[in-house]
């Protein structure tokens, strides 16, 4: 079975936090040699804020456009860091300050903005030179040590030397004969000055390397969607912006790679004014601990609400979602385009009272990121995660992409918009025999999905595929029903419903669907199979044999289908040609006990004639 | 070759102070150029990248001179490349473009390098006392200065509206300043705006 997953691959732009924010409430410690009237130096004050906030990023390499490691380096953009650090443009982060604490926040605290504004006032002196503190050390070439897999991009892309911003995708096909665990990725984007962010996707079923024009060349957009064939939710985001640090999975939340997955580099590129070559490289760094815990990434939306009038200031679209289970929250990542001005977050607890989860009150796509909570946040079945999303597509939005604005709705182009918040969630306090908790989340989604939007095919058919993974095949059925009233022509959908009904013992009804679904998609391996086993139910052996070799011309690697090829072939007394299906199937899987056993018995019938 | 430069420095030098102090002072400048003629020279001038003094505004042939600040190490400047490319091309036989480049640290060889790079085929200057600095009141890197045939300065400030603000670029521009001060230059007429701040990388933060 075959179930599309929207999962909108997450590109994006621009800007900056322009409001001053007073009063952040922390305080820094205060120097302890140094009184109020003292000059402040570069040496002594500045140099200790430039190294541990700056230079991660401002140093040859690194994304930073000029580096930020000397006295020299330092002077030369004085008056543009006063400014930038004062507006908190720079060290980029978006989310005010809040009680839910994030890991690694780059914030510069009230009095070292301070600091470096009476710096530059007082004419930016170097100060004592025996003050400075030994630079930042760096770490050159891979983060976290030689990784355990490198992958090259196939293809460089050319970055053109102006025009807006750009999105491109690299496939990386992942060279694994087995499946590996991975603890951590690091994505090294290629010339760092002119990537904004890049995000990879795991693409289980090689579904993007159709947008290829040719194998390896990579192809263009800003948000992708992948495919999945069994219920396996992304679950870990994998992502870069300028600043990462590679990051370690926790303990027993490994990411599985199977053999035959692609990975999916989605990047945001920025041209510089002259031309760039792109050629990313990944890094993979396996574990033996498979995993143990299995997170999921639910996305908030409600991208059809999305029509803003040319001209409207304050666009407001919302979305909720009430936990069915038990889970900690583990980070979140919001996304819109450029439109987006204000993105607020909030969790009500079952007892009423709300916590922000995260609050962006001037959205910048050039700065997106992911943001992980220092400590998981629990929220308890019941839990109302909403959110609220604040769109300005007036000309006083610089970044607004039509001039003079005009109507723009969701979409998947950088000039429509996106009203998303993924979350990444943990379940907690469930019964392992229940089976996945996490179905019991895409349940819940995909029917917040249908209230949002009744003509959301994928979500009824998710909906549906949950419905029968968790044994309720009667409510599958109409579930299905539903999705092919939007797509009836959908061979997914037709083939899913066909196994449903086959499962609940209907194979006369399910041949109609199967029959349907083979006929939009001749390639469909699925279809002829469950067609296949429906006409052979009803005692159709021509036609079944029919059906089962065209699933082993499809792919003539499973076992079952020979086998049951070779079954057909029996029923129809071709016992010879029987005989090879079962050997077949026996070649490829020597313990497929059907074909062992159809092949016994097959023997002592051809030993009686 | 040197010599000429030096007379036409200490002229220009001279009348400077003597406008700008009034009377008397005429004597004491010569004698200070007197004493250190080279040392004026790289002070006061603006150098060719073969290290000449040049003053792009006495050799323009009563043509319009656009003089475009930037920096190496200045992302912004990088970025508008193509669009001053393309407007000195347009205006190839109206103007003389100069880049010019006022961080004494950029060498000759950085910044042939940088205007390899960039693709760009306007010349460069450098800039490292910044005499054209002053003399197009430049405050940031990019940005431009417009003189007419005369010599006069008729605009001076950011190219477009590209940025609104550091990191907040727009998808494209939707003012056009320097090409509108250069049209209303040409026609004869002053432009409507004769400064707007640019967003870039501050010239006073350069020793």
């Amino acid at each position: 079975m075959k179930r599309p997953f929207s999962l909108a691959g997450i590109g994006f732009i621009l800007a900056i936090a322009l409001a001053l924010r007073p009063g952040t409430g922390v305080h820094a410690q205060a120097a302890p040699d140094r009184k109020d009237d003292k000059q402040v130096t570069f040496t002594r004050d500045i140099a200790p804020v430039v190294f541990q906030s700056c230079a991660r990023c401002h140093r040859p390499g690194e994304s930073g456009p000029f580096p930020l490691l000397t006295y020299d380096d330092v002077k030369k953009h004085a008056r543009q860091i006063e400014i930038v650090t004062r507006t908190r443009f720079m060290p980029p982060w978006l989310p005010e300050l809040q009680a839910l604490k994030f890991a690694d926040e780059p914030r510069l605290l009230d009095e070292q903005i301070a600091t470096i504004r009476k710096w530059v006032e007082e004419g930016a002196p170097e100060g004592n030179p025996s003050d400075l503190p030994s630079p930042p050390k760096s770490v050159e070439g891979w983060q976290l040590g030689q990784p355990d897999l490198v992958l090259k991009a196939a293809t460089p892309y050319l970055l053109p030397a102006s025009g807006s911003d750009l999105y491109w995708n690299f496939i990386f096909p992942v060279p694994i004969d087995r499946t590996r665990w991975v603890r951590a990725v690091e994505i090294r984007p290629g010339d760092k000055r002119f990537v904004h962010h890049a995000n990879i996707l795991v693409d289980r079923l090689q579904n993007s390397r159709q947008r290829e024009k040719e194998p390896g060349a990579g192809f263009e957009g800003m948000e992708i969607k992948i495919e999945s064939e069994t219920f396996d939710p992304d679950s870990h985001f994998l992502f870069w912006k300028p600043g990462t640090v590679p990051y370690l999975e926790p303990e027993g939340m490994a990411l599985r790679l199977d053999k035959g997955t692609d990975l999916v580099l989605n990047i945001h590129l920025q041209p510089s004014g002259k031309p760039e070559t792109i050629q990313p490289t990944i890094g993979l760094y396996f574990t033996d601990q498979p995993a143990t815990k299995f997170p999921m990434l639910l996305q908030l939306q409600n991208d059809t609400k999305l029509d803003i009038p040319a001209g409207e200031k304050n666009f407001v679209v919302s979305d909720e979602l009430t936990l069915p289970i038990d889970v900690d929250l583990l980070a979140v990542y919001p996304h819109a385009h450029y439109l987006g001005k204000d993105l607020q977050a909030t969790a009500t607890l079952p007892g009423g009272s709300t916590n922000t989860l995260i609050h962006i009150p001037q959205w910048d796509l050039n700065w997106q990121a992911v943001y992980r909570y220092a400590q998981p946040i629990f929220l308890p079945k019941g839990t109302t995660v909403s959110m609220r999303y604040v769109y300005d597509n007036s000309t006083e939005n610089a970044l607004n992409p039509n001039h003079p604005p005009e109507r723009v709705r969701g979409g998947n182009r950088s000039k429509d918009e996106m009203a998303h918040l993924w979350l990444q969630m943990l379940p907690r306090n469930f019964d392992p025999k229940a089976g996945d908790p996490r179905m019991q989340l895409q349940e819940a989604l995909s029917r917040h999905d249908i209230r949002n939007n009744p003509a959301d095919f994928e979500a009824y058919y998710n909906l549906a595929s949950m419905l029968q993974a968790r044994g309720n095949v009667a409510h599958a059925i109409a579930e299905y029903q539903a999705a092919l009233r939007i797509r009836p022509h959908d061979a997914t959908a037709n083939n899913a419903l066909g196994a449903a009904l086959i499962a609940s013992g209907q194979p006369d009804r399910a041949r109609a669907y199967l029959q349907a679904a083979a006929q939009t998609s001749p390639e469909y391996f699925d279809a002829h199979y469950n067609l296949g086993n429906a006409l052979a139910s009803a005692g159709d052996f021509p036609g079944a044999a029919e059906q089962f070799a065209a699933a082993v011309r499809i792919k003539p690697d499973d076992a079952d289908a020979h086998a049951n090829l070779g079954s057909a072939l029996a029923e129809l007394g071709r016992f010879a040609e029987a005989k090879a299906q079962f050997e077949r199937a026996l070649g490829i899987n020597p313990a497929h006990a059907l074909a062992q056993e159809n092949l016994q018995q097959l023997q002592s019938a051809m030993g009686n004639h | 070759m040197v010599f000429r430069h030096l007379l036409q420095m200490v002229r220009s030098y001279s009348f400077r102070k003597l406008r700008e102090k009034g009377g008397g002072r005429f004597l004491p400048a010569l004698t200070f150029l007197m004493l250190a003629p080279a040392f004026c020279v790289t002070q006061q001038t603006a150098l060719d990248l073969d290290g000449n003094s040049v003053n792009p505004l006495k050799s323009n042939a009563g043509q319009l001179v656009v003089l475009v600040f930037v920096r190496g190490d200045c992302p912004i400047s990088g970025r508008y490349a193509p669009t001053i490319q393309r407007i000195s091309e347009e205006h190839q036989k109206d103007a003389r473009f100069y880049l010019v480049f006022p961080d004494k640290s950029e060498s000759p060889s950085d910044i042939r390098k940088y205007l390899r790079d960039f693709r760009y085929s306007i010349p460069g200057l450098r800039d490292p006392e910044h005499a054209l600095v002053k003399q197009a009141h430049a405050q940031v890197t990019p940005e431009a200065a417009v003189f007419d045939a005369k010599g006069a300065l008729v605009y001076h400030g950011r190219i477009d509206n590209l940025y609104e603000a550091y990191g907040r670029a727009r998808s494209a521009s939707t003012t056009h300043e320097l090409e509108d001060a250069i049209q209303a230059a040409l026609a004869g007429g002053a432009p409507s705006n004769k400064e707007v701040a640019g967003v870039g990388c501050y010239i006073s933060d350069l020793r």
